[in-house]
């Protein structure tokens, strides 16, 4: 076999090196598997092998943490807020991809700037503000959906206009003309034309967007109540409770853990040829 | 950044032929963003600014708006005293600078290396670009949790492998006092480094297969082709990659929120935790919100580097 012209390890390095990276990241997951087997108190005993495999622990976290709970608010707030996101981003995303007005370069830059604005600052005030909103108008945020939903499609929405910016921009404008030339208006024609070509760009919008919410704790931690908390705030009042507790039940807290992670892990695993188009113009991460 | 000049602006021939279309343009839909993010951004934004020079406390919250103007004071606090937290404004900043920077610079050679390892053809190579990402995407919370346990005295796989290692004792603890710092950032380096990668990666990808072959026709070793044809052509990519990773990890909060639970021990207390804490478990929200106000200050360095660098403007407008 030749040689790849693009080789720039020498084979030692690449080999030890890939070996290094397929350890450090598999060992800690596996760890985290095995501990999600172990019975509760042998975790703490200091044992590595359990002395058999507790898959109880997944059937019983259900009634430890309000996991089914947790999991149900998430996925309200998350599905609510990513498809609301989506829905904003493709209208602004046509009319910034159309159309050359006067504001447009300030508006695409704000997508950007205001991302650099620290989440923790906007905390208390919004907390603030949101009380002074239901106390004026009968509408409820504080410990409902509506406050987490409207908070994170905001957050969500940067990343979404400029996946969608980027992928309207790739249609032929020629296609809509012709709806126009028909007699649709511009709305008809976005509505029409536009949207059904770019639901591929759509749907990564929605995954992207949807994980904003999943993966949030800060906003979620202040302003959901007991009855509307995330899956994140549930697990990280669950483990705060075990650090105080006689017997920890670390076993049971790594299965709830390893259910939090799935979801985005899948979807992540499907959508991963778009992370590389998205990485730059937003912190996946937060 | 793929953006593309808007279509009207090349093509002059339609604007005649469709007078009517320019009338209903739907200029609306830009509004939808500008709501929210008065109400979420714009708003609570202007209410931290003013609140930081107020004396707003748990008692007079509800009317915080009438609460005693203060001035300067809170950022003096802020800047000087150290409150229950036994931490200033000034120790969290050191602590976060610290954090971000040494995670930066640690992920950005092994983000390098690892994008060199799969940038050839072979067998099992996008097993192992879907096996790079998982720890990235892996939600924060149960990265959090899940190196809680790897570092646990006894328990924790780091301390069992130091101690077979003869490197630790096997109790030794990772979670309180002066090693939490190393805890939390070998955790995020767990977390972050494939940030580097996806970016590396997606450059190596655009360099085309025959420049490699032109420079081993010249001659070139393998280093020469590294440090001579590749990472030059990298350069700005890597130093985007390197600021946005300084930028996100300068703000992180759930890993230390979740990973060491409240109060977190000090040398942990990063200014986004700090903030939180000052807000939320002290309740002098105005003293938080003048830690806010100089977070903000200081992001704005890095953050006017990113905007240049973007150069969004000319990308747009050719």
């Amino acid at each position: 076999m030749r040689r790849d012209a693009r080789e720039l390890l020498p084979p030692p390095v690449r080999i030890g090196a890939t070996v290094g990276f397929v350890l450090v990241i598999t060992l800690p997951i596996a760890f985290m598997l095995l501990l999600s087997v172990t019975p509760d108190a042998e975790v703490s005993s200091g044992r590595l092998i359990p002395s058999h495999w507790a898959f109880a622990n997944y059937a019983k976290m259900w009634s430890t943490v309000n996991l089914g709970r947790g999991l149900a608010n998430s996925l309200v707030i998350s599905g609510v807020s990513s498809t609301i996101a989506v829905i904003f981003a493709v209208g602004a995303a046509y009319v910034l991809s159309r159309f050359n007005f006067r504001g447009r370069f300030p508006y695409l830059y704000s997508l950007i700037a205001l991302q650099s604005v620290p989440h923790v600052m906007l905390l208390l005030p919004l907390f603030v503000l949101f009380s002074s909103i239901q106390t004026a108008i009968p509408f409820p945020l504080i410990g409902t959906y509506q406050g987490p939903v409207i908070t994170y499609l905001t957050f969500a929405l940067p990343l979404a206009t400029w996946l969608m910016f980027s992928y309207l921009s790739s249609i032929p404008v020629e296609l809509e003309e012709a709806a126009l030339v028909d007699g649709a208006t511009r709305f008809q024609a976005l509505r029409k034309v536009v949207v059904p070509l770019a639901l591929p760009g759509m749907v990564v919008a929605l995954v992207f967007s949807f994980i904003v919410g999943w993966n949030d704790v800060l906003f979620a931690s202040v302003l959901t109540s007991p009855e509307t908390r995330t899956l994140a705030v549930e697990l990280q009042t669950f483990s705060a409770a075990q650090a105080g507790g006689s017997l920890p039940l670390y076993g049971q807290m790594m299965g709830a853990a390893v259910v939090s992670a799935l979801p985005v892990v899948i979807l992540y695993m499907l959508f991963q040829r778009y992370l590389i188009g998205g990485l730059p113009a937003g912190g996946v991460k937060g | 950044m793929s953006a593309q000049p808007a279509p009207e602006a090349s093509t002059a021939r339609r604007k005649r032929r469709s007078g009517r279309a320019d009338g209903d343009r739907p200029m609306w839909l830009l509004w939808p963003r500008v709501v929210v993010v008065l109400l979420i951004v714009a708003v609570p934004f202007l209410i931290a600014v003013y609140t930081s020079f107020l004396s707003v406390d748990q008692y007079t919250l509800r009317q915080w708006v009438g609460a005693p103007w203060v001035g300067f004071d809170n950022y003096v606090a802020a800047l000087a005293g150290s409150n229950v937290l036994s931490i200033s404004a000034l120790g969290s900043l050191g602590i976060s600078v610290a954090f971000s920077v040494l995670t930066t610079l640690i992920i950005t050679p092994v983000g390098i290396l690892a994008a060199l390892t799969v940038n050839t053809d072979f067998r099992g190579r996008a097993l192992l670009r879907s096996l790079y990402l998982v720890p990235y995407v892996i939600p924060t919370f149960v990265t959090a949790l899940l190196w809680r346990m790897m570092f646990l005295p006894q328990t924790g796989l780091i301390n069992r492998f130091l101690a077979a290692i003869g490197l630790a004792d096997v109790n030794t603890y990772w979670l309180v006092g002066a090693k939490s710092f190393w805890a939390m950032t070998i955790t995020e380096t767990w977390a972050v480094w494939a940030f580097i990668y996806i970016m590396v990666l997606a450059g190596l990808q655009s360099i085309p297969v025959e420049q490699y072959e032109v420079a081993e026709l010249d001659g070139a070793t393998s280093w020469e082709k590294l440090t001579r044809v590749v990472l030059p052509q990298l350069r700005g990519l890597i130093a985007l990659a390197v600021l946005l990773s300084t930028l996100f990890h300068f703000n992180n909060f759930t890993l230390p929120f979740v990973m060491f639970g409240t109060p977190p021990p000090t040398p942990v207390t990063v200014l986004p935790l700090n903030i939180y804490l000052t807000s939320f478990n002290l309740f002098d929200f105005s003293l938080g919100s003048a830690m806010s106000v100089i977070t903000l200050l200081i992001m704005l360095v890095p953050g006017f580097f990113y905007l240049r660098m973007l150069r969004l403007g000319e990308v747009t407008s050719r």
